[in-house]
């Protein structure tokens, strides 16, 4: 990929005419040239939101005579309390960055290289993407396709937008963690992974979580961080299971070295030895979750109607699940001549091949170490104990995990599946001291639950990622998986592909796998859209239209605060003017639907906005609408401002916007036992029957089955979690290293590697190998090496030369590479070393059941 | 009259090296130059492998070897125990880094205007900025500060000079805490009088087991660490930043 040499844009005279202008070279001042010295400098301090992250901490801006020259954070914001991480401190160097795109670019020369651009007016850029919005929309809106990366409201981008353009929406999720939200939402009816209820809990299996870089379930960092060093104080003890140590720190009580791709296997056999050795909840299992329900031998639920029947050993009888007085857990019974075992008598059955020996054989653990787990487990678990919390008496099972990303592999779903599992027979989800799932409460998704639960596999046409189809029935909905039914339409049976894209804080050719399948699908799109603050290297090769947004500088929200115990909500308000001609997003979009007459009126994106920020109410049933004070108006546009006064006093917080303006965050208090535990709520856990047999995920095989798929659609989708060896291990044994990827602290995917603050501390890509591994191959810490894999569907090979580093804290069998860098744009990305994304493939064996990507893949490495 | 001094707790440490950004901002020190550092460490072998960091900012000794040898004064320890450079008087020649055990010290081998990342000469940009290089240039920093009421904060001021962490003088001023110890996300510094027994240094010193670097060779530091012991022998330093101050 080419490197293209800095470029300039400049604003105002000589760059009217829209001709490509490059940098003049001037003299510097030198430092200070700017301070007047006689007056006394005027101090302001600004709150606003980070921007570089996900979690958008609060910030406070220091303003001297005008010009921000730091960004601390804010204090009251209950996610950070006042700190920063590296990249939130490192920011302020990026928001003045010369190098950001400084007005809207049309496109002069072809795709597939490195851009040429024409310099024009916000004006004649949004006439031309409101034409092609207009066009498409004249024979299906669906056709165009909004793509974020990183959306920092919900409401006004993923929900008002899209739905004002009835546009269709692709998100990140299937690189993020949505296999584990799927898995969640089937189980539990949950939407989140898995965290602890840290304050409480006692034992906790970090399972993956790169606690000194990155991540744990939903959040970016800080937050959780705190957390743990306070459950630390109490005397939590940390399990650590992960390919690598790095991600720990000093924070592994114990570190168990899982070969990548085999969590599902270690859940399993944990699973296993908590039966065996009697660590098992039974009143949880029989209130709250399909274990009871009667199982036919055709792998369905027993029904009388539509009611899943259970044996009340009270009466002896097969009985409605909800009439039961003592439902059966194990057993095999006879009703009406059939023969029925209740759900959990299955689940031992099953789980009986899992021991800890045949797991020891699939992780690379020792098997004592896994009984030993699983007994620590148990006994932590303290299964019967109550303890009392304002003042209600809830379960107390203090064991818990963390697992956030880990869970995007080929078995990922199950894994999670199977790792939620371990702690139902504990009965401590939603209990006290247990497992979280969601940020803020243990808030049930009914629809979700149900959704789920009832997907109708449709016949093809299908859209084009593959929604309720033969192919993935329950679909996170993957750009990759678009990409490769962009390759062979046919084979999908799709016939509509996206004829328009708008990119939303999104770089794919940067920060997801494949690279070179994502290149494809963005050559093939004909209208490329890019709102980014930069030009990304998806926008250098393939976009038609950069629109510059602004970073920092900008109103956003509303955006959520909590930090899982207390609840807030906190705008993003600007410092600061937006730099150069860069607008903030929601700017954009009301210019952009106003062009395209998608504003005004009742299907308009301002109406979108009213029922996103519940400014007026929508009846579900008659579709009538009582518009709230606050509504705007949908005749004229508003001032991006102006809609955040309203929202903010719709919320009933006095001074509206001018609250945000002062104080930043507005902390509503501590969310309460009877929203945080699932066990809590009334009824428990929303009434919702956990499903530990995932009854749905038997039929959608049968039917994936009935309708032609292929079996590597259809083998994962079982009704209990069925380990089996991930494809990536039929590559050929020349191929005999597993390569994993990782988060660093001092960057965010794709779009900070060229910070010059944070690229002079984390420089260029490495990859991590075991010494003992290396110098099998005679590569020495430093050496220049290829690392080569190996897709075991289609035999093809990738690879990229990147530097070997030593370290003695990953699996001898495994090597590793962040996830940043490899990118090209930027002046300050020379140097940096390839993407592993470059070598990971997405597609048949590196997606899960569920469309979400895998972030493994067998390589083999040798000296350059 | 206070006697400043920091304790570190390696306990919480999660050597995220939010520090050494948060300096770098608050004291605009150039490219190269990080006068707080975080090593990142390993030892051991597979699967017995351990990680650690340790923050290291200057140690402000009570008995400061940099002070001892700087032929013109330029470096001194003011009546609050912080170690200063007179940024007017130095004189580059740079005894203070041969003397430093710590290798605390950054020589400005750049001149300023080219020792800040990026070409700031960016029309547009100067029309937000003033001009000034880097853009999130701190005024207060050109200020007069400490005992003798010269420049001392802040860094880059001149090529020839060295330069190393102040305490953030110009905080401390305004009763406010030095930038990495108010900036850790996870509170890893306490900071404050070491002569005041309530102190949060000095309540951490209390009451837990602390160590000093180097301790054999009587710099008296006045930075401590505490839950930790000190790194072993066997320690293999990992993700290193190069730095080009000439420590």
């Amino acid at each position: 990929m080419a490197r293209f040499s800095r470029k300039t844009f400049l604003v105002g005279a000589g760059a009217g005419a829209g001709t490509l202008v490059s940098a003049s070279h001037l003299v510097s001042p030198g430092r200070g040239a700017g301070q007047s010295a006689a007056p006394a400098p005027v101090e302001e301090w600004v709150p606003t939101a980070c921007w570089i992250g996900k979690q958008d901490c609060g910030m406070l801006a220091r303003r001297i005579d005008g010009r921000v020259v730091k960004f601390e954070g804010h204090p009251a914001h209950p996610r950070n309390l006042g700190t920063l991480c590296p990249k939130g401190m490192a920011q302020i160097i990026s928001v003045y960055d010369p190098n950001r795109v400084k007005a809207p670019l049309v496109r002069t020369n072809a795709k597939g290289q490195t851009g040429e651009w024409r310099q024009v007016s916000w004006d004649e850029a949004l006439d031309r993407v409101a034409r092609k919005i207009k066009e498409v929309s004249s024979d299906d809106p669906g056709l165009i396709l909004w793509q974020k990366g990183r959306s920092k409201t919900k409401e006004f981008y993923d929900t008002a937008f899209v739905k004002a353009l009835g546009a269709t929406k692709l998100g990140h999720g299937a690189y993020c963690s949505d296999a584990g939200y799927r898995a969640c939402e089937f189980t539990v009816g949950v939407e989140g992974v898995l965290h602890p209820d840290f304050r409480h809990t006692r034992y906790l299996l970090s399972w993956g979580w790169n606690i000194t870089n990155a991540g744990g379930n939903k959040l970016c960092w800080i937050t959780w961080n705190r957390q743990l060093l306070e459950a630390r104080e109490r005397g939590v003890k940390v399990v650590v299971i992960d390919p690598r140590l790095r991600g720990a720190g000093p924070f592994a009580d114990e570190w168990l070295p899982i070969r990548p791709a085999t969590d599902l296997a270690l859940a399993l056999a944990l699973a296993r030895e908590l039966v065996r050795q009697g660590y098992v909840d039974r009143e949880y299992l029989r209130r709250f979750t399909n274990a009871p329900f009667l199982v036919q031998e055709d792998g369905f639920f027993l029904r009388a109607g539509d009611k899943e029947q259970v044996w009340d050993t009270a009466t002896n009888s097969a009985v409605p699940f909800d009439a039961a007085k003592k439902p059966a857990l194990v057993g095999e019974y006879t009703v009406g001549g059939e023969k029925v075992k209740p759900a959990f008598q299955l689940f031992t059955e099953h789980l009986d091949t899992y021991t800890p020996d045949w797991a020891a054989e699939v992780t690379g653990l020792p098997a004592e170490k896994i009984r030993a787990v699983a007994e620590e487990l148990g006994r932590n678990a303290m299964i019967g104990a109550t303890i009392e919390v304002e003042g209600v008496s809830l379960p107390y099972r203090p064991v818990s995990a963390m697992a956030y990303h880990m869970c995007q592999q080929e078995l990922g779903f199950e894994a999670i599946r199977a790792m939620v599992m371990v702690f139902m027979l504990l009965g401590a989800v939603g209990a006290v001291g247990g497992q979280s799932i969601d940020l803020g409460g243990w808030k049930v998704e009914a629809e979700k639950f149900d959704k789920w639960g009832e997907v109708e596999i449709g016949d093809p046409p299908y859209n084009f990622y593959l929604k309720d189809s033969k192919f993935f029935p329950i679909n996170t909905g993957s750009p990759s998986i678009v990409a490769k039914v962009m390759e062979d339409p046919k084979r999908y049976g799709v016939e509509k592909l996206p004829e328009m894209v708008i990119l939303h804080m999104h770089n794919p050719l940067g920060a997801v796998p494949d690279r070179k399948l994502i290149s494809s699908m963005y050559a093939k799109i004909p209208f490329v859209v890019d709102i980014n603050a930069w030009l990304s290297e998806t926008a250098d090769y393939y976009a038609d239209v950069v629109l510059p947004a602004a970073t920092v500088e900008k109103y956003e929200g509303p955006l959520g605060a909590t930090d899982q115990y207390v609840d807030a909500v906190a705008l993003r308000v600007p410092a600061m003017k937006p730099l150069f001609e860069s607008r903030g997003e929601i700017d954009i979009y009301l210019d952009l639907t106003e062009k395209a007459g998608l504003l005004y009126g009742e299907e308009g994106y301002l109406e979108q906005i009213n029922e996103a920020l519940k400014l007026v109410e929508v009846d579900e049933e008659t579709g009538e609408v009582t518009r709230g004070p606050y509504a705007l108006p949908l005749d004229r546009k508003p001032k991006v401002r102006q809609i955040f006064d309203r929202w903010a006093k719709s919320q009933g917080i006095e001074g509206g916007v001018a609250y945000f303006e002062k104080h930043g965050v507005y902390v509503k208090g501590p969310i309460e036992a009877a929203k945080y535990f699932g066990f809590a709520m009334d009824p428990p856990f929303g009434g919702l029957v956990h499903r530990l047999y995932g009854e749905p995920l038997l039929r959608y095989q049968e039917e994936m089955k009935a309708k032609g798929a292929a079996e590597i659609y259809w083998q994962d989708y079982t009704p209990f979690p069925t380990w089996r060896v991930p494809t990536m291990d039929r590559s050929p044994s020349e191929y005999d290293l597993y390569l994993i990827s990782y988060k660093l602290i001092e960057h965010k995917q794709s779009r900070s590697s060229f910070i010059p603050l944070l690229a002079e501390i984390a420089r260029r890509q490495e990859l991590s190998i075991n010494p003992k591994t290396a110098k099998e191959r005679g590569i020495d810490d430093g050496d220049e090496v290829w690392v080569e894999s190996h897709n075991a569907v289609t035999g093809e090979t990738r690879k990229v030369e990147v530097q070997a580093r030593y370290t003695e804290t990953i699996r001898p069998d495994t090597v590793g590479m962040a996830h940043h860098f490899g990118t090209w744009t930027h002046p300050e990305a020379e140097g940096q070393g390839p993407s592993p994304n470059e070598i990971f493939f997405s597609g048949e064996g590196y997606v899960a059941n569920t469309a979400d990507q895998s972030f493994h893949v067998k390589v083999r490495v040798f000296k350059a | 009259m206070p006697r400043y001094g920091m304790v570190i707790d390696l306990e919480r440490c999660m050597g995220c090296r939010a520090c050494m950004e948060a300096c770098k901002v608050e004291n605009n020190t150039p490219e190269g130059a990080f006068w707080m550092h975080v090593f990142r460490f390993e030892e051991g072998e597979y699967p017995d492998t351990k990680v650690g960091f340790l923050p290291r900012p200057c140690q402000h000794c009570e008995n400061a070897p940099c002070v001892k040898v700087c032929p013109v004064q330029a470096r001194y320890m003011q009546d609050d125990g912080v170690v200063l450079t007179d940024f007017k008087r130095c004189i580059g020649c740079r005894y203070c880094i041969v003397a430093c055990p710590y290798g605390v010290n950054h020589f400005n081998w750049t001149p300023p205007e080219d020792a800040y990342y990026l070409d700031w000469d960016d029309p547009d940009l100067e029309k937000a900025t003033g001009g000034a290089v880097p853009p999130y240039d701190n005024p207060d920093l050109d200020q007069p500060h400490g005992d003798r009421g010269t420049l001392v904060a802040g860094g880059g001021h001149y090529d020839g000079t060295t330069e190393k962490c102040t305490f953030c003088v110009q905080r401390l001023e305004k009763d406010l805490l030095p930038a990495c110890v108010s900036n850790c996300p996870v509170d890893v510094f306490s900071f404050g009088d070491l002569d005041d027994p309530e102190s949060a240094p000095s309540q951490a010193l209390r009451s837990r087991r602390a160590f000093r670097l180097k301790e054999e060779l009587n710099t008296s530091p006045k930075v401590f660490y505490v839950g930790q012991p000190p790194p072993s022998e066997e320690i293999r330093p990992i993700d290193i930043v190069s730095s080009t101050g000439g420590q």
